[in-house]
């Protein structure tokens, strides 16, 4: 993926350095260009350290830390528990949910982020990212998935908004033998600002989060066949793709 | 891979304008500034396969092949076993995960993942932290899951990114069937018969004890190091 952008960047510095002397402002043009995409690429970048740097404060229960990634206005939603609005409601969540900063002994709460999606609007000011969290905890496996926003102020990205929907939470069990039920807003403190923006089903139901790109093949967007409010309580029919 | 560093080295070497306009100075500022950027993402591409090779060579167990991704002064640490210093001794050290080649009914996989690579300013030196799952089965042995912290370092040798220091901080191990409420395997200490250079640079226990492997990188938003306040733990002692 970044492989990618760098190539389109190289391709961009071959363009700009074989402008003649003449084409003076059309060169200050394509340096200004090839900054732009250079910043694209850097700003990708950041965004995907940003939410693995959130998965390892998880790791080991830095909550404080974990809440200086969001930005003032930001919102966090995971699992089924509602909105909280605001860098203090995310540390309360995360103080209320798991106790206060700092991993205690015989736990464990490894929050795995793999499978970055990020794209950078072309404003270069607010970019979204799809992320699988992959978790490995006491309690046995689990598997949110990351539709995040990012906002880029004063030159540094944050996190603007939080949404992880599970897909499967489960025992040691494995999978085969148990499925742990999709978490409400009334599960556990402190009770969310707004309700949840979709209410679905985890595993064995399942629920398409939303994609924020298009097939990056066709350039066409999936549109899941039921309106975002449902989850899906059955397959979709084949028309449906 | 080839194909983008032709690429990259075309647009690089076009890069000394033959221009003597007005503002040229300040052109060729910007093409030395951008081409610097360009190298700096490039470097972060090269560490992160770096890395991935690391994983690969290792979950087959060729030790040659891993030993050979380090600087002549390179290091490997992995949990309690101490520090091992150059590639002849790191070599030998794989060895203690068990002989050289895959073998029948042995699973050593060392899944590279989750990378916060920095690289420094110059371009000449690197960090990264990584997160490392790992599956291991020998036989006549129940199959085991682990995870780990990498704390690694990088170093440019002759336009080739290398291995200068590895760290594994192991966070647990436990056994697949049973789980972690059920099964804690502790990690293994100094061998005897093939003893590290050094012993382990710092001293912690495996789950179910707690430790937080420093941060190499400041806060991605505060721009501030990240303070670690080490948990308690009952059998060091630590409070």
């Amino acid at each position: 993926m970044m492989r990618a952008r760098i190539m389109i960047a190289a391709a961009v510095a071959a363009a700009v350095t074989t402008t003649p002397v003449w084409a003076q402002d059309t060169l200050e043009a394509k340096l200004a260009a090839l900054d732009k995409r250079i910043t694209r690429l850097e700003d990708a970048n950041q965004i995907e350290k940003v939410q693995r740097a959130y998965g390892y404060f998880v790791d080991k229960a830095q909550w404080t830390q974990l809440s200086e990634l969001f930005t003032d206005d930001a919102t966090l939603e995971i699992g089924g528990r509602g909105v909280f609005v605001g860098k203090p409601r995310v540390l309360e969540y995360m103080h209320k949910a798991f106790g206060p900063d700092g991993i205690k002994e015989g736990l464990i709460i490894n929050h795995m982020q793999f499978q970055p999606i990020a794209d950078v609007d072309p404003d270069g000011l607010h970019a979204k990212q799809r992320m699988r969290a992959f978790v490995m905890s006491n309690g046995g496996w689990g598997l949110p998935l990351y539709e995040n926003e990012y906002r880029k102020e004063n030159g540094v990205w944050k996190i603007s908004k939080l949404r992880g929907p599970f897909t499967m939470y489960t025992s040691w069990e494995g999978w085969a033998k148990n499925a742990v039920p999709n978490t409400r807003p009334e599960s556990f403190a402190p009770p969310p600002d707004r309700a949840p923006t979709v209410v679905y089903l985890t595993y064995p139901s399942y629920y398409i989060v939303p994609f924020h790109y298009p097939n990056p093949v066709t350039g066409k967007p999936f549109k899941p066949l039921m309106s975002e409010a449902g989850a899906y309580p059955a397959p979709p029919p084949p028309e449906a793709k | 891979m080839i194909g983008t560093k032709a690429i990259i080295a075309l647009a690089l070497a076009g890069i000394a304008l033959p221009v003597q306009a007005q503002g040229t100075a300040d052109i060729q500022a910007k093409i030395a500034q951008y081409r610097h950027r360009i190298e700096l993402l490039k470097d972060q591409d090269a560490i992160e396969n770096l890395q991935a090779a690391y994983g690969y060579y290792f979950d087959k167990a060729l030790w040659g092949e891993v030993a050979d991704l380090f600087t002549a002064s390179g290091t490997f640490e992995y949990g309690q076993r101490g520090v091992y210093v150059g590639k002849a001794h790191i070599r030998r050290a794989l060895t203690l995960f068990g002989p050289e080649g895959p073998q029948a009914g042995r699973l050593n996989n060392h899944m590279q993942l989750q990378a916060i690579i920095t690289v420094a300013p110059d371009g000449r030196t690197a960090k990264a932290r990584w997160r490392g799952m790992v599956q291991k089965a020998q036989p006549n042995e129940n199959g085991q899951w682990g995870e780990g912290t990498y704390e690694n370092e990088y170093v440019k040798e002759g336009g080739v990114w290398k291995i200068s220091k590895l760290h594994f901080y192991v966070t647990g191990f436990t056994d697949y069937d049973r789980g972690w409420t059920k099964s804690a395997i502790p990690m293994v200490g100094q061998s005897a018969v093939l003893p590290p250079d050094r012993p382990p640079t710092e001293i912690y226990r495996a789950y179910p004890g707690v430790y937080i492997p420093p941060f190499d990188y400041v806060h991605p938003v505060t721009g501030k190091p990240i303070p670690v306040q080490e948990p308690a733990d009952s059998v060091l002692g630590r409070k």
